[in-house]
């Protein structure tokens, strides 16, 4: 997305090292800023400026480092997955668990992650559908996140191929694992159930279901 | 199918069961019917290969849960239409859930609790040491260092029970006009799993057998932790104990056995006549045995409550006063039959005939030939053979199906045990005093 114009070039590391890290800093402040509001107004009934004021910025300075409320969203997705990657890599006992159970965990911790913005999420699903919004999937910025989340993925499954615990399935998997998490956040979204257990029974029993299916079916044409 | 009888005490209480399960089909049939599933399975390596198949289809409905799981329990206390193997595997579905990894677990516990186990718990065991109706236990010590039993109890059972169940209203449409499946026993079975799957529920009957046991002296229940405890999620004390087959390796001295198999007579008289209520639940596993003769009781997940009449109506088989005295027959069968049924009707008449004759033989007005052994294949034969009688003339009481179903559980007990108790001395002690001959 933003500016890297003066990162690499900089003869001095550290100051751009923090500078970057104020930077991020900033970012952040102003998406929670941002989430406060689309939980008490909602994604469309919040303005930028009521962003600004929000965070305390200038409303000049919010359009350096989101141009639209739209980019603001694909921001907490990037950190959705980064904080994913970076919890799935410290859980110990997660490096021994059986694929479903792998799987599992990073949907319920995907899950947890968006629970307290479900409306908001339920928003940006919407929009997404639109082909000029920066969150279609169609759309390269998104893509770039998509991808890294793809990678991700990808590399659990590749885990349990070497492991034998299912047939190589390539990248497929990943995109099938992709497809699948939108449609749980979907049923999730309107699960009424308390702590939306629904939600729960679901991933696990389809989750096991469909390894069990991998491990039978063949898969090498 | 194979008529291989199976020898034992295991496999007349399986007959016995069996004869429960043919009872309408129902919860009731099933409760009688789960607990000696496992034994009976144990039991018959010859029939490997057709429970094999049999298991194929089992974890093939398992994984596709929903309505056709259910429908399959349903199917599986239909004795008449499956095979035996398959109706054991059958009622392996029943409200067996799937076992829950770790991940699972410690989800479900959160929305049950609001935290995770390793928030609330000094030390929590991720590996359940035991699967439960509806969910699993864990071992945890608490933050005061008690060592406790956690129940969690997996995600959205209700939900699943309930939405079944209204898809097999609909779709079970064919078979209900058919006569196969009643709405009645729909309607009961979907009743009787639902106060299981509530955890609260079961932490009152927990608390009611706690003080109503009280004054026998010898019985440990657990205590619950309310404030780690849910409807989802319950949280006990650590009972002690060995379970029977860990206990009998220690090699028990035949004092130390008589001693527990009387404690046993006695817990099961206390809860008849003293308590009127049953935990109905005799599966092997939810006794405890200690040296010192104390008997840890657990799992209050399935208690009946018996009706005081009922009760009455028991002890009074005992008196057999009931066979010279014609009012007091109307007043039983009133009772059991329900009202307007002369005593003079063909059934009614077999049933009590059957009743007498199962009393003269096992619990003799004169007690010199005590003592009487509960745990001899004879008094199991002779129960399955008064259960048959009644089933067959529609004696439908629940409490009878409960009463048999926690006897033979106990008989079966005592014989593995090989205690030598003092039954009917031990039984008069508890029945109301006016009834004692």
């Amino acid at each position: 997305m933003k500016g890297t114009k003066s990162s690499s070039a900089s003869p001095d590391k550290k100051t751009s090292g923090k500078r970057n890290q104020n930077k991020e800093q900033t970012k952040k402040h102003i998406l929670d800023a941002a989430l406060a509001l689309f939980k008490q107004k909602g994604l469309e009934g919040t303005t930028t400026r009521q962003i600004s004021q929000k965070a305390g910025i200038a409303e000049g300075t919010l359009f350096n480092y989101f141009k639209t409320k739209e980019d603001l969203a694909l921001y907490f997705f990037q950190k959705e997955t980064d904080d994913l990657i970076e919890w799935f890599h410290s859980q110990k006992h997660l490096q021994r668990a059986s694929l479903p159970e792998r799987l599992f965990a990073i949907i319920h911790r995907q899950l947890e992650y968006i629970e307290p913005y479900q409306d908001f999420i339920g928003a940006v699903f919407f929009r997404a559908l639109q082909p000029t919004s920066t969150l279609s999937p169609l759309r390269f910025e998104s893509q770039e996140h998509r991808l890294k989340y793809l990678r991700f993925i990808r590399s659990v499954l590749a885990r349990a191929e070497e492991q034998g615990e299912i047939p190589k399935i390539g990248d497929l998997g990943a995109y099938a694992f992709g497809l699948y998490y939108i449609g749980i956040v979907t049923y999730w979204l309107q699960d009424l159930s308390r702590g939306k257990q629904k939600t729960l029974a679901l991933v696990d029993r389809s989750l096991s279901v469909v390894t069990k299916l991998l491990k039978k079916g063949r898969w090498e044409w | 199918m194979v008529k291989h009888l199976k020898k034992g005490p295991l496999g007349r209480a399986a007959r016995l069961m069996k004869l429960g399960a043919g009872l309408a089909g129902s919860y009731l049939g099933y409760q009688l019917h789960r607990p000696f599933i496992n034994e009976e399975r144990a039991t018959g390596q010859h029939r490997a290969l057709r429970q094999k198949h049999a298991k194929q289809v089992r974890e093939g409905l398992q994984d596709l849960r929903g309505p056709i799981m259910k429908l399959g329990q349903a199917l599986s206390m239909q004795t008449h239409f499956l095979g035996e193997e398959m109706i054991e595997e059958l009622s392996a579905l029943q409200m067996h859930a799937p076992p829950m990894h770790t991940s699972l677990m410690r989800a479900q516990f959160k929305t049950a609790l609001g935290k995770y186990p390793e928030d609330v718990f000094r030390s929590f065991e991720h590996q359940p040491f035991a699967a439960a109706s509806l969910g699993q236990v864990h071992w945890a010590v608490t933050k005061g260092g008690e060592s406790v039993a956690v129940k969690i109890q997996y995600p959205a059972m209700r939900e699943a029970i309930e939405s079944d169940f209204k898809a097999i209203r609909t779709a079970g449409f064919a078979i209900r006009l058919t006569g196969h499946l009643q709405d009645s026993v729909i309607q009961e079975t979907e009743r009787g799993i639902l106060e299981e799957t509530d955890y609260v529920n079961e932490a009152r009957n927990i608390e009611h057998f706690e003080k109503a046991l009280a004054p026998l002296g010898f019985v440990n229940v657990p205590k619950v932790h309310h404030d780690l405890s849910s409807d989802q999620v319950l949280t006990m004390s650590r009972v002690p104990g060995l379970r029977l087959q860990e206990f009998l390796k220690t090699n028990p001295s035949q004092q130390v056995r008589d001693k527990l198999g009387t404690g046993l007579t006695r817990l099961f008289f206390f809860q008849l006549f003293r308590v009127q209520a049953l935990h109905a639940d005799p599966h092997p596993g939810n006794y405890l045995f200690n040296n010192d003769g104390t008997i840890g009781l657990v799992d209050f997940g399935c208690v009946k409550y018996l009706k005081p009449d009922v009760v009455r109506c028991y002890a009074q088989f005992w008196s057999r006063e009931w066979v010279h005295d014609r009012k007091l027959l109307a007043e039983i069968i009133h009772v059991i039959f329900g009202p307007n049924v002369s005593p003079d009707e063909a059934r009614v008449r077999r049933c009590m005939n059957g009743i007498r004759a199962f009393y003269d033989e096992f619990h003799p007005l004169n007690i010199k030939n005590e003592p009487l052994q509960l745990a001899d294949p004879k008094f199991m034969d002779g129960l399955a053979r008064l259960a048959k009688i009644l089933v067959k003339n529609k004696f439908l009481s629940p409490e009878f199906v409960f009463l048999s179903r926690t006897e033979s559980g106990m008989c079966n007990l005592l014989h593995i045990l090989k205690a030598r108790v003092a039954t009917t001395q031990i039984a008069r002690e508890w029945m109301p005093s006016s009834l004692v001959v």
